[in-house]
């Protein structure tokens, strides 16, 4: 009976959501001769001012909340509450925007131009996750980041990611963040908007490769636990680096950590490290010689990524609709082309010199390629640092959520048997107390 | 502690009905997903592949009514395609819309089905056996480091290939977008030549030939249309135009051979080219001088319709400007100012306020600015003229004469003291504008003004020996004035002084041109009188063509290209 019962709830479900199908469109045949006048074009209202603040006052509650829930409940069903929660607002309400990630772009586009004034929200948007990352740990990507909580709900069949696939595929998001700033820096495009793999899911439409990409992503997703928030997320990165530092942070076992490896592959996301054990001598050495060479092969590494990147800032640049139009009216006035495009013929219809957007448009690849030589050195001081990372000997007694990795989802709590004794020991109180 | 393992994870035989119940649920959803994500999917490449099908036929059958406008059986099936396309393009985005929310319904009750199963499926966690730490964190460290190496080599690849693929790299462009000065001082590329104002850029022109034995003729060609347009000459290969009420068409010729290279047809427009133009004979329908950029040439005709072209005749476009409302038929040249195809359309009275001077993008053929005259009709052409630093687009109108800026169309300056009927064109020489009424006056105005210079800016004014069609050419010094009926009269460019004057005894149409320190005049009957400059007219030569001349020479380097009533002569020498 009570199996039925459950069938019966999405059936119903179902069959509401069917409703609209059996709908007959109706759409009235035009009547050319009647006089028949257009309609005069609406615009929908733009969105009031106070709703940013509530929008920021929301995600401070978030983040508060999940701060307490993470650090002091560690309560993993109110965790998962609110990431639904923040899903359903900051992504299906809000849809999407404005989000912490992009508005990275937002701060940066205002550090590198003057003219371009970021509203005040955007800015507490970008910087209230932060500081509470610097404090509390990655409590923003366990339940608050809308792309964080759609990719954490399909997290049905997690498998452990290799260390070395992890490491190597991290590098992605450094990349992505390094270019992202860049082009924002330029002016040329905001691509973590424009490449936001779930905001065409919040909206119910957008491009269909976003739509194909944010799909892929999450089917990824339910084998690979949050798979953009790893391996590609920017703002992640930023606050991977600041969690490094935090002053409070996740902790597996709530007092002391018995090593009875109960929690080892309860992680989804592959942010449990494991105590070790020290290195034989031999290798204590080797790694030792390895460490200096490495050392001395930084700036190196930092110079040939920096030449490297540099022989792509012209295609960089092209990410510029003013450098793109440049090349279009370039190919069209040397005859390579010969029809035109929306935007060449928009342009031509302005009647500016073609030699002034061409002056612009030099411009534009003047401070992108000095910006693909930062971001190559950029790129390659990381990977030297991320080899040395490799290279140097830890010591772990404990088993402990990595600083940096851990997205503080909770989910590691309840395999540890000291947690246990916790929350008896507190239901033990609280009947006591009665 | 296996005590607390037990109690900390459901048991999946106590929840075995909800775990079935969430497995199921989740299992229909999936399936009811499924479906409504290929209904989708086909919706959408109904959308993207049948519907674009169905708007091209509509479109190919509303051309084709263009050429049957009285079939009603044809004009039914346009409207029915047209309901059908627009009523299933807004049945499909109903569809998308709907479609999508009930995916994400069936996705939301599929996720929270498989979600509960897990929970409720769950079991408790069994580690493996404990492995060798040293060798286990030894092996990761290693291949962690191989892998960040192998992510560099790949980045360094990725870099390589983008590198590698052709880019323009926009610091690198040299090449102006459009013809530079110097290009167009060495060409003859509109009515006139540079500015318009009827001077070579070369001295070593002809001074003798004869057309009736061919002496210093190097080639004769026949012209297809008759046309009053003068030559227009760009890197060997002359350009003209010429119509008659049916046809349009434009001509290029090998300045070399006299070869004709291609004719171009400019195709009726359906607001230009199915209506009749009346016009006088004197005019023609294809008086108006074609203009060229060193990349196209383009022409316009009496019935408004304006074509562009390629210098292979490829048409690039074409576009009606509509039939002007021109007493004695559209004359105005075209001229050029960087990408710009500048035109006067003059017509009308000046209080209907019908004429418009027209910028045109060269390239696309959209039109960049547009500004309306308050002048009657006139027959002149405009000129781009270097006035200090920056160039202005001057026009003669009834009964302004105007400054603009030619980048955008911005009034500069304005006088009233045009007269009716203006044919003649300005000139720009010795820091004045030089504009002549038919038979009535000739003034001299500053161009450096602004907004009304009428009584501040004309330094001088005359009103003997006024020309009617011919329009005035100057070297800074004098300016000279030829008068239909033969009179040419020379007068001082600083105060108007009549210097000399000298009768002909000749009709011209064709206007004067200097050269160096001699001046060409080509008379109607195609007489060229070759006279230098001086204190008096002191004539050099005279050379017949033997054929009627209307059109204004051209002057390229050691040749001169005229245009007869039926053929096309290049006078020079073949070493040229």
């Amino acid at each position: 009976m009570k199996r039925i019962g459950l069938l019966i709830i999405p059936a119903v479900f179902f069959l509401f959501l069917s409703e609209p199908v059996s709908g007959v469109e109706r759409f009235p045949p035009p009547d050319f001769e009647s006089g028949y006048e257009l309609p005069q074009t609406t615009y929908a209202p733009a969105r009031r001012g106070v709703y940013e603040y509530i929008d920021v006052a929301v995600l401070l509650c978030a983040l508060s909340l999940s701060s307490y829930l993470v650090l002091v409940k560690r309560d993993r069903r109110a965790i998962f509450v609110l990431t639904v929660f923040s899903l359903l607002y900051f992504g299906f309400w809000r849809k999407g925007c404005v989000c912490a990630i992009g508005a990275t772009q937002n701060i940066v586009l205002a550090f590198f131009d003057n003219s371009y004034a970021v509203p005040f929200a955007v800015v507490l948007f970008f910087l209230l996750p932060l500081v509470f990352t610097l404090f509390f740990g990655r409590t923003f990507c366990a339940a608050v980041c809308p792309l964080g909580a759609i990719q954490d709900l399909v997290v049905l069949k997690p498998t452990a990611v290799p260390l070395w696939l992890e490491s190597a595929l991290r590098l992605l998001a450094y990349l992505y963040l390094g270019i992202a700033v860049l082009l924002a820096a330029t002016g040329s495009a905001f691509i973590i908007c424009r490449y936001d793999p779930f905001v065409s899911f919040f909206r119910l439409t957008g491009n269909l490769n976003i739509l194909i990409a944010g799909g892929c992503l999450l089917v990824i997703g339910v084998f690979i636990g949050r798979p953009y928030c790893r391996f590609l997320c920017p703002y992640g990165v930023i606050l991977r680096q600041l969690s490094r530092v935090s002053q409070w942070r996740v902790k597996i076992t709530p007092d002391e950590c018995i090593n009875c490896r109960l929690c080892e592959d309860s992680c989804p996301f592959g942010a449990i490290n494991k105590s070790t054990a020290d290195w034989p001598r031999r290798d204590y050495n080797k790694s030792k010689t390895r460490l200096a060479i490495l050392i001395i092969l930084l700036p190196v590494l930092a110079v040939s990524g920096a030449f490297a990147t540099a022989a792509t800032s012209g295609w960089l640049s092209r990410a510029h609709p003013t450098v793109r139009l440049a090349d279009r009216i370039y190919l069209e006035q040397s005859g390579n082309v010969k029809d035109t495009t929306d935007a060449s013929l928009a342009f031509r219809g302005t009647g500016k010199p073609i030699d002034q957007l061409y002056a612009q448009a030099a411009n534009i690849q003047d401070k992108t390629g000095f910006g693909s030589l930062v971001l190559g050195a950029f790129m390659g001081l990381l990977v030297g640092l991320k080899l040395i990372k490799h290279s140097v000997r830890r010591h772990r007694t404990d088993y402990e959520a990595d600083r940096a990795g851990c997205l503080a989802c909770g989910r590691c709590f309840q395999y540890c048997p000291r947690e246990h004794v916790r929350l008896k020991k507190i239901k033990e109180a609280i009947q006591g107390n009665k | 502690m296996s005590k607390i393992r037990e109690e900390s994870f459901v048991d999946s035989a106590s929840a075995g009905a909800a775990y079935q119940a969430a497995l199921w649920s989740a299992v229909v959803s999936g399936v009811f997903s499924a479906i409504v994500l290929v209904l989708l999917v086909v919706n959408y490449l109904q959308i993207k592949v049948l519907d674009p099908l169905r708007a091209e036929r509509l479109e190919m059958m509303k051309v084709k009514f263009i050429g049957e406008p009285l079939s009603e059986d044809m004009l039914f099936d346009i409207r029915r395609l047209d309901l059908e396309i627009r009523r299933d393009k807004i049945r499909r985005q109903f569809f998308s819309r709907r479609g999508g929310y009930l995916l994400l319904g069936g996705l939301v009750v599929c996720v929270a089905g498989l979600k509960l199963a897990s929970v409720l499926g769950r079991r408790p966690p069994q580690p493996a056996a404990p492995d060798d730490k040293q060798a286990r964190q030894m092996r990761e460290a290693a291949m962690a480091r191989w892998a960040v190496t192998a992510g560099l080599g790949l980045l360094s690849v990725a870099a390589l290939i983008v590198a590698f693929n052709p880019q323009i790299n926009i610091t690198e462009i040299t090449a102006p977008a459009y013809p530079s000065e110097e290009q167009i001082n060495n060409n003859w590329a509109g009515f006139r030549g540079p500015a318009g104002a009827g001077i070579s850029a070369y001295e070593n022109i002809p001074t003798k030939w004869d057309g009736k034995t061919g002496d210093g003729i190097l080639w004769k060609s026949k012209v297809p249309l008759r046309g009053h347009n003068s030559p227009v000459v760009w890197a060997g290969r002359v350009f003209l135009s010429g119509a008659t009420s049916k046809k349009r068409q434009v001509f290029c010729f090998d300045a070399l051979s006299g070869e004709l290279l291609w004719t171009a047809d400019v195709a009726g427009t359906a607001a230009g080219g199915t209506k009749a133009v009346d016009i006088m004979d004197d005019t023609g329908y294809a008086a108006p001088t074609v203009a060229t950029d060193g990349r196209r040439v383009y022409a316009i005709f009496a019935n408004g319709d304006l074509g562009c072209f390629d210098f292979d005749g490829k048409s690039i476009w074409t576009k009606s400007l509509g039939v002007p409302d021109s007493t004695y038929g559209y004359a105005s040249s075209l001229a050029m100012y960087r990408n710009l195809l500048l035109i006067q359309y003059d017509q009308g009275m000046a209080e209907e306020v019908k004429s418009r001077m027209i910028a045109i993008d060269g390239y696309s053929g959209r039109i960049v600015w547009e500004v309306r005259r308050p002048v009657a009709g006139s027959w002149a052409s405009p000129i781009v003229a270097k006035v200090g630093e920056k160039h202005q687009l001057i026009t003669c109108s009834d009964p302004w004469i105007t400054g603009y800026n030619p980048a955008t169309g911005e009034e500069l300056w304005k006088a009233l003291c045009g007269g009716a009927d203006m044919a003649p064109s300005p000139v720009y020489a010795g820091g004045f504008v030089f504009a002549v009424s038919p038979y009535d006056h000739i003034v001299a105005i500053r161009p450096d003004g602004r907004g009304d210079v009428t009584d501040t800016h004309i330094s001088w004014s005359a009103e003997d020996s006024i020309p009617d069609i011919c329009s005035p050419v100057s070297n800074g010094k004098v300016i000279f004035l030829l008068h239909t009926a033969g009179t040419l009269t020379c007068y001082q460019c600083a105060d108007g002084k009549i210097l000399w004057e000298k009768e002909l005894d000749t009709s011209f149409n064709a206007s004067p041109s200097l050269v160096g320190d001699k001046i060409y005049l080509l008379s109607t009957k195609g007489v060229m009188f070759i006279a230098r400059i001086g204190a008096e007219y002191e004539e050099i030569a005279r050379c017949e063509l033997g054929e009627k001349v209307h059109a204004s020479a051209a002057f390229a380097n050691g040749r001169i290209y005229i245009r007869g009533t039926k053929n096309l002569y290049c006078i020079g020498t073949a070493n040229e």
